[in-house]
């Protein structure tokens, strides 16, 4: 089918979601309907098309629930805590003052502990976490200040203002470039503008089939969703960085506290 | 633990059929379905692991059938849980190979409910085959896809989120991202087959 054809039926799928059961339809609506009843090509991708508009509804559907089970699951871990913790109080007749003063002992120890996860749970953030994992990339200077250019020289003289500026106003863009501005964002608190550079040099790989500063992007996109109090978005990225063993960044994101990540998630989903 | 919003099994089915509010609605079904299939699941061969990726395929199949207007309602939506959640295990066991024994007692404690909930749900082993299709596409199409035909977010809304330039981009490119999954799924000779019986 030519590529047009199969445009419009893609815009007429899209206007079938959009149209309401008891709208009037337009002419070319109709007239796209009659072809797709009377048309077997037109039918065929027609069908083609929903199931691929299917697949990407199950797998949002899928990773929605997903999340609601890890969720149901962190709620469900603290309920079985509380509850071993409850059945180990002991009961009892004759040691009655022993148990009065473990039963003490355990209230403190349930006050306090429950005191710290209060107090936990008001100040566990997004970005509070952004917070705790942040640390500025150290740009590799092995090769030498004679050799830097000057967004490198501006990114070692942590003149963040200059590396955008240069950014902005060269000719030659490239990963790297976008990879030391999105930093530079993340320095000046930009964090909209870091997960664009971010996201571009993910974009430009996954374009490209490279791996230029795919790793350490993805790492600080990571972290600059934390910034903008975006677990959700953070989770599935911190997710796969911990699921390979290779990525650069797997070993500091398998130090981070995913119950916590959890944790703000639950609170931010709520 | 935090206790989800109380449903009917009618405010259930039109929080669901809404599409606006469906977090509280999956907790609910979380809270109060999943242990009834539990049981189930272990009793025939299946462990907790089990049981919960069972009670989540569960959960997908309920709430698709009910956007889909296929849930008919004629059974509580406890009772159809548990028949799918059945359906879901049996399946499983098949793929899995453990015929035998098992199988076969499991096999004869199949009632109609559980038979019936199948055109309810579609095909599971379509949905799987869809599924690894769709991860094959890159992420930066999976994620445009999915914001559009799942999050409904608009192309202007969508620029907000990817480092696209504009709304004509956007359009451009999603064009290209779900041509290149139909595409995918007309390469893939076993759902091409069951698309040309349909057609047919």
């Amino acid at each position: 089918m030519p590529l047009q054809n199969t445009n419009a039926l893609i815009d007429h799928l899209d206007e079938s979601f959009a149209t309401a059961p008891d709208q009037v339809a337009s002419s070319a609506y109709i007239e796209m309907q009659r072809l797709i009843a009377e048309d077997e090509a037109t039918a065929r991708e027609w069908l083609y098309l929903q199931l691929a508009v299917d697949a990407v509804q199950d797998a949002g559907l899928r990773e929605q629930v997903a999340a609601v089970r890890k969720q149901w699951e962190v709620q469900k871990d603290q309920a079985v805590t509380y509850e071993q913790h409850a059945a180990t109080i002991p009961a009892g007749g004759r040691v009655r003052h022993l148990y009065r003063n473990m039963m003490r002992v355990a209230a403190c120890a349930v006050l306090i502990a429950g005191g710290a996860c209060i107090f936990k749970y008001v100040t566990l953030s997004s970005s509070s976490l952004y917070s705790e994992y942040y640390n500025a990339y150290e740009l590799n200077t092995s090769r030498g200040a004679a050799t830097q250019d000057a967004m490198e020289r501006a990114y070692a003289g942590k003149n963040w203002t200059a590396v955008l500026s240069l950014f902005s106003t060269g000719k030659d863009r490239n990963n790297k470039t976008d990879f030391l501005s999105g930093i530079a964002d993340l320095e000046l608190k930009k964090f909209d503008d870091a997960i664009g550079h971010f996201e571009q040099v993910i974009a430009s790989n996954s374009h490209s089939g490279g791996d230029y500063f795919e790793d350490e992007a993805e790492y600080y996109l990571a972290i600059s969703w934390l910034a903008k109090n975006k677990v959700n978005e953070a989770m599935p990225i911190l997710e796969k960085i911990k699921a390979n063993k290779d990525h650069l960044y797997h070993d500091k994101v398998e130090k981070m506290s995913f119950t916590d990540l959890r944790l703000v998630q639950y609170k931010e989903n709520k | 633990m935090k206790v989800a919003e109380k449903y009917t099994d009618a405010e259930l089915i039109s929080a669901i059929s809404s599409g606006k509010d469906l977090n509280p609605a999956i907790l609910f079904l979380y809270q109060h379905y999943s242990e009834a299939t539990r049981s189930f699941i272990m009793s025939y061969g299946g462990n907790e692991q089990d049981a919960d990726d069972v009670f989540q395929e569960t959960v997908v199949a309920f709430i698709d059938s009910v956007k889909k207007g296929k849930y008919r309602q004629e059974a509580s939506v406890k009772t159809f849980l548990v028949s799918v959640a059945k359906h879901v295990w049996f399946n499983e066991l098949k793929k899995k190979e453990r015929a035998g024994f098992r199988e076969k007692q499991f096999e004869s404690t199949r009632d109609q409910q559980e038979q019936d909930v199948s055109h309810q749900i579609g095909d599971l082993e379509q949905k799987q085959q869809l599924r690894d299709l769709l991860s094959q596409l890159g992420e930066p199409c999976q994620k445009l896809l999915l914001l559009f035909y799942y999050e409904n977010l608009s192309m202007k809304e969508i620029t907000a989120h990817l480092p696209y330039e504009n709304e004509q981009v956007v359009r451009n490119k999603k064009y290209k991202c779900l041509q290149q999954l139909t595409g995918m799924i007309k390469a893939n000779p076993v759902i091409a087959e069951q698309l040309n019986a349909l057609i047919k």
